[in-house]
């Protein structure tokens, strides 16, 4: 059950004056607040179990293990992956890419080869790309989107060939808000053998993720976007890929056996979590995962809707106002730019009034090129925004114009 | 009157409606793009350079108000001058404009310090100081320059 009030109280950093006005936060889509739940978390780590994991034959590290590890399959129900063995603790979505794309992808592709993304995508999700095409020899290429930004998946047959070796999609535009036919675009890879990451950055926060239905062979998951602490992640990969698969990090943990004439790997995760890792984080992240589901995710979808719908009528009243992003399927993100006023006047004038909102290119330039613009406004919302939230962005707006003119 | 109303009203907003030395001109010598690649603004500052005096200024770009209007204001100040003197006068635009710095003003920068009021909003101080780093780099010959 969403109790509207109640959860938005679990946010301690929601209730905050900035510049003498209460806190507007939206700007969840660049990193969302963290409930109590998941602060509590991360001190209980560092106050009762602070010790190394998977290490000590004593009592805390013993507590501390089971801690790190009970978080690992909170995030593996929240996912519904088959078990929480397919998850890969990693820092946020960034690494999850690379690491996919330099112990999956590089032994598979070679000169001439292709790589296929999509227009939407985040730069983390294009440029670990590029960094391998550098080391192959392979090709990008790009799903194009329409002006309504939304995926143009009726290519996708002619764009899939057998030079194609991977595949990786956004699931939610983080720019455009963008709901992208995820599994559709899954099965089409899969009919033609290619394997499939979907970018979930920006999808866990917002939409139930079923890693079996969708079908996908890697899914990533940023922590600090889901409520969870900075620098935490996952990345689900299906257990055949994980288990073939080299490591990405070479050191301690990650072996069963060294000797200076080689070395015996650990099994996954393990293989993949070299190093003492950020403990305190993946605990959070379980708690953010925990709460997530206390909330339930048809709860915070339809909250979702409610205020997606909301606020697309407020912002559609402003004048001069150009929405960038019109997709029929969108979670509640809006990019938008005022007739002469350039966004980072925007953002400025309405931190002024409390209101946080990011303004600039948002790390997906290729979408800003397509509109002709060299960015925007965005506003991005959670589950804990309300109502008057849209209302103080739409008269701050306001006010903004009124200075301008 | 809040110093954003301030900073808009009295400062920015008279330049960016009547912008001072706008626009590419036909000729120039020296010509530099400044890009401050997280905001994704973009000025071009085009000099012409006579002998040591910098006889005509112009700029033009994409960017927001604050940027815009401190270029307006750079180029009327900085034309006629000796290039050694523009140089040292952007050296005395950091030193005004440096995030944390307590200088309130410069006498030697003249109108200049109506931008003081960008240093309460840290954000922004980059926006404003862009066009004289793509200045300064314009007269040593470097084709680009940045804030970061
Ligand atoms: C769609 C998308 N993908 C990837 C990322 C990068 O995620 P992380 O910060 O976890 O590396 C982001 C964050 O901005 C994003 O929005």
């Amino acid at each position: 059950m969403l109790n509207k009030q109640f959860h938005r109280d679990q946010f301690p950093g929601l209730h905050q004056e900035v510049n003498g006005k209460p806190l507007v936060y939206l700007d969840n889509a660049a990193t969302a607040q963290r409930p109590q739940m998941v602060l509590d978390a991360i001190n209980d780590y560092y106050i009762n179990h602070n010790a190394n994991i998977h290490r000590g034959v004593h009592s805390l590290s013993e507590s501390a293990t089971d801690l790190y590890e009970n978080a690992r399959k909170s995030l593996a129900k929240l996912l519904n992956a088959p078990s929480e063995k397919d998850l890969i603790f990693v820092r946020g979505c960034t690494e999850a890419v690379n690491l996919v794309a330099q112990t999956f992808v590089r032994s598979r592709v070679s000169k001439g080869d292709e790589i296929l993304i999509s227009h939407l995508e985040h730069h983390s999700n294009i440029v670990p790309w590029q960094l391998l095409c550098e080391q192959t020899g392979a090709v990008l290429k790009v799903i194009p989107m329409n002006d309504a930004g939304e995926l143009c998946v009726d290519q996708l047959d002619d764009l899939l060939t057998e030079k194609t070796k991977f595949m990786s999609v956004v699931h939610v535009s983080n720019a455009l808000g963008t709901i992208n036919p995820v599994k559709e675009v899954v099965t089409k890879a899969h009919a033609k053998g290619v394997p499939v990451m979907l970018d979930g950055a920006q999808a866990t926060p917002h939409l139930k993720v079923d890693v079996q239905d969708l079908d996908c062979d890697f899914y990533t998951v940023s922590g600090h976007k889901m409520y969870g602490p900075t620098g935490s992640g996952v990345l689900f990969g299906k257990a055949e890929h994980l288990n073939a698969m080299p490591p990405y990090h070479g050191g301690g943990e990650m072996i069963s056996k060294v000797t200076f004439e080689s070395t015996v790997y650990n099994a996954v995760p393990a293989k993949f979590e070299a190093g003492t890792p950020n403990i305190a984080g993946g605990i959070g992240l379980g708690a953010a995962a925990e709460f997530m589901m206390s909330i339930g995710m048809e709860n915070i979808e339809q909250r979702d809707a409610e205020l997606r719908v909301y606020a697309e009528q407020a912002l559609a009243k402003v004048p001069g106002l150009r929405m960038l992003g019109t997709a029929k399927h969108k979670s509640p993100v809006f990019s938008f730019n005022i007739e002469g006023i350039h966004a980072h006047d925007i953002g400025t004038i309405i931190d002024h009034h409390g209101v946080a909102v990011r303004t600039g290119h948002h790390c997906t330039m290729p979408i800003f090129e397509y509109f002709g613009v060299a960015g925007s406004c965005r506003a991005s919302f959670a589950f804990y925004n309300t109502e008057q939230d849209v209302d103080i962005l739409v008269e701050s707006l306001l006010k903004a114009i009124e200075m301008f003119k | 009157m809040t110093d954003l109303s301030k900073l808009y009203k009295q400062t920015i907003l008279e330049h960016n409606r009547n912008p001072r030395n706008y626009g590419r001109p036909d000729h120039w010598t020296h010509h530099s793009e400044g890009l401050n690649a997280i905001c994704g603004d973009l000025v071009h500052v085009y000099l012409t350079i006579e002998g040591d005096v910098i006889s005509a200024i112009n700029y033009d770009g994409e960017s927001c108000a604050i940027s815009m209007a401190s270029a307006s204001m750079m180029t009327e100040f900085i034309k006629g001058r000796a290039v050694d003197d523009a140089l040292s006068k952007f050296e005395l635009f950091c030193q005004l404009m440096a995030k944390g710095s307590d200088i309130q003003r410069i006498d030697a920068l003249e109108d200049v310090n109506n931008l003081i009021t960008v240093k309460k909003f840290p954000s922004r101080i980059k926006s404003a100081t862009l066009c004289w780093h793509a200045m300064a780099a314009a007269i040593k010959g470097q084709p680009t320059a940045t804030t970061e």
